[in-house]
């Protein structure tokens, strides 16, 4: 019988460890944070999303995708929009509030969740790695360049200008490549 | 009496792939649902009652938790319920959990019809001749699991009478049919092995030998292969012809209603009700059979010996 309660005792205790680690949101909750008003004292950056690659690339896109309603005309996503930058803030904290304040979609694996140690953007906007050919993803740029880091490792400066560009052919396409070529 | 599994082996083959395959290499909820619908139809034909309900509620616990894993790792979809952890839950990936689910509780269905029609003898009969490891193989791995069911109740029921089950905690229950698992898996694991080897000992899959068959081609084998044939080539048809595409991310395209797709669901329909049917159709005619025999004995009234046939 004692057995029987330890064991107990320990599931009871597993499911509080794990319910402990999660976080539920509403839908509204999590979309409702405004991006803060930019004083004069304030340190910002500038970050924009675009998909134009795939504008040229429309043949090889999931043919679920092939709708205005996901790739937009002018592959704009969100357009160059200032943000305040607190001290510290890493690009992908940058973009969550971006998105957050936005309502776009965005997936992403967490740091602890892959080899590199860094948040990896599997897709924003209902795009995804893939999904335009085999060669296909995000990337970002910082002052037009691509910085071989992983995007929350990537620490921002006052001024900076962050810019998510889908690729469709690891990055040749929109001027760069794995090894931070510049643009 | 098993109609269904009378007909011929090849038949039989050629039925399960044409079944299965569309099911398995589609997106398409309807299809998956007809198949389903199918499967539990004839497997409610082939085993008792109690036991169908047993493995009913088994599969659904099953496809519940395939349905409910699948939203916690895929947060595609323009719907999103609510956010866990920063990323979103949608009611897409819901959807597509469940049909996973009711995809995967299908072929596991439609698997246990197949081990209980194509029996090892049709497997051996079917390609022993072309490939007998393979089909050496295929037949032990079959059989592997119900044998490892048998094996493991025997074991627990001889433990049990040796009494050592005493402990009514559920710990201990619970590590001593782990400790009866190992050991009969190791012990079946080795029953394989020298199963192969006592059929190598005998000149199995030697040049030359021949194997003794009572299967035959009749006429309503050509008659079933013939139905199987062309259902399974309209619904392959419809499918290269893009009628029966669905997606479900980013966003859930509705179930097509044209009158091609239709034709399609059509189709597949027969074909996975065609056991049913069949085995159905079987059933009736014994039982009328029975009773024209038993009205032309007695004259409907009970035997000269008293006893009234029973069926």
């Amino acid at each position: 019988m004692k057995k029987d309660i330890l064991a107990v005792c320990f599931v009871v205790l597993l499911i509080a460890v794990l319910l402990g680690g999660t976080e539920i949101q509403s839908v509204e909750e999590y979309y409702r944070t405004h991006a803060e008003e930019i004083t004069p004292q304030s340190e910002t950056v500038r970050i924009s999303i675009r998909c134009d690659t795939i504008l040229d690339n429309w043949d090889d896109l999931t043919p679920a995708l092939q709708s205005e309603e996901f790739v937009p005309q002018d592959g704009v996503i969100l357009p160059e929009t200032e943000l305040v930058l607190h001290e510290g803030d890493t690009v992908f904290d940058v973009l969550e509030r971006a998105v957050r304040s936005n309502r776009i979609q965005m997936e992403y694996q967490g740091a602890d969740e892959n080899s590199f140690g860094s948040v990896y953007v599997q897709g924003i906007h209902y795009l995804y790695e893939f999904s335009c050919g085999p060669l296909s993803g995000w990337m970002y740029r910082v002052n037009g360049e691509f910085p071989n880091y992983g995007c929350s490792k990537y620490v921002l400066a006052d001024g900076d200008v962050v810019e998510w560009v889908y690729t469709c052919d690891l990055g040749k396409d929109v001027g760069g490549g794995w090894l931070g070529g510049r643009q | 009496m098993d109609t269904f599994a009378s007909y011929h082996p090849a038949a039989l083959l050629g039925y399960f792939m044409a079944v299965l395959l569309p099911a398995m290499f589609s997106a398409n909820p309807a299809l998956h649902l007809l198949v389903l619908l199918g499967g539990l139809a004839f497997w409610a034909l082939l085993v008792p009652g109690r036991t169908f309900a047993g493995d009913l509620a088994f599969y659904t616990l099953l496809s519940l938790m395939i349905a409910v894993t699948n939203p916690l790792f895929s947060h595609n979809g323009v719907t999103p319920l609510f956010f866990l952890n920063g990323n979103p839950v949608t009611l897409e990936a819901v959807w597509y959990g469940v049909d996973m689910a009711v995809m995967l509780v299908a072929v596991l269905y439609w698997c246990k019809c197949f081990h209980r029609v194509m029996s090892d003898d049709k497997l051996l009969f079917l390609l022993a001749g072309t490939a007998s490891s393979l089909s050496l193989l295929i037949s032990s791995a079959i059989r592997f699991v119900p044998e490892l069911k048998e094996r493991i109740a025997r074991v627990h029921q001889a433990q049990k009478a040796m009494g050592l089950y005493s402990s009514g905690s559920y710990v201990d229950r619970l590590l001593g049919g782990l400790r009866v698992f190992s050991a009969v898996l190791s012990w079946s694991l080795e029953c394989a092995v020298e199963t192969g080897q006592a059929m190598k000992g005998r000149g199995y899959g030697l040049k030359g030998r021949s194997h003794y068959a009572l299967f035959r081609l009749r006429p309503r084998d050509g008659w079933f292969a013939a139905v199987t044939l062309c259902m399974a080539a309209a619904v392959v048809t419809v499918m290269a012809r893009g009628a029966l595409t669905h997606d479900f991310y980013p966003k859930m395209t509705g179930l097509s209603a044209a009158p091609e797709a239709l034709l399609g669901y059509a189709a597949y329909g027969v074909l996975a009700a065609l056991p049913f049917l069949l085995e159905a159709a079987g059933r009736c005619r014994w039982h009328l059979l029975l009773r024209r025999c038993a009205r032309q004995d007695t004259g409907g009234e009970p035997g000269k010996d008293g006893v009234r046939w029973t069926y």
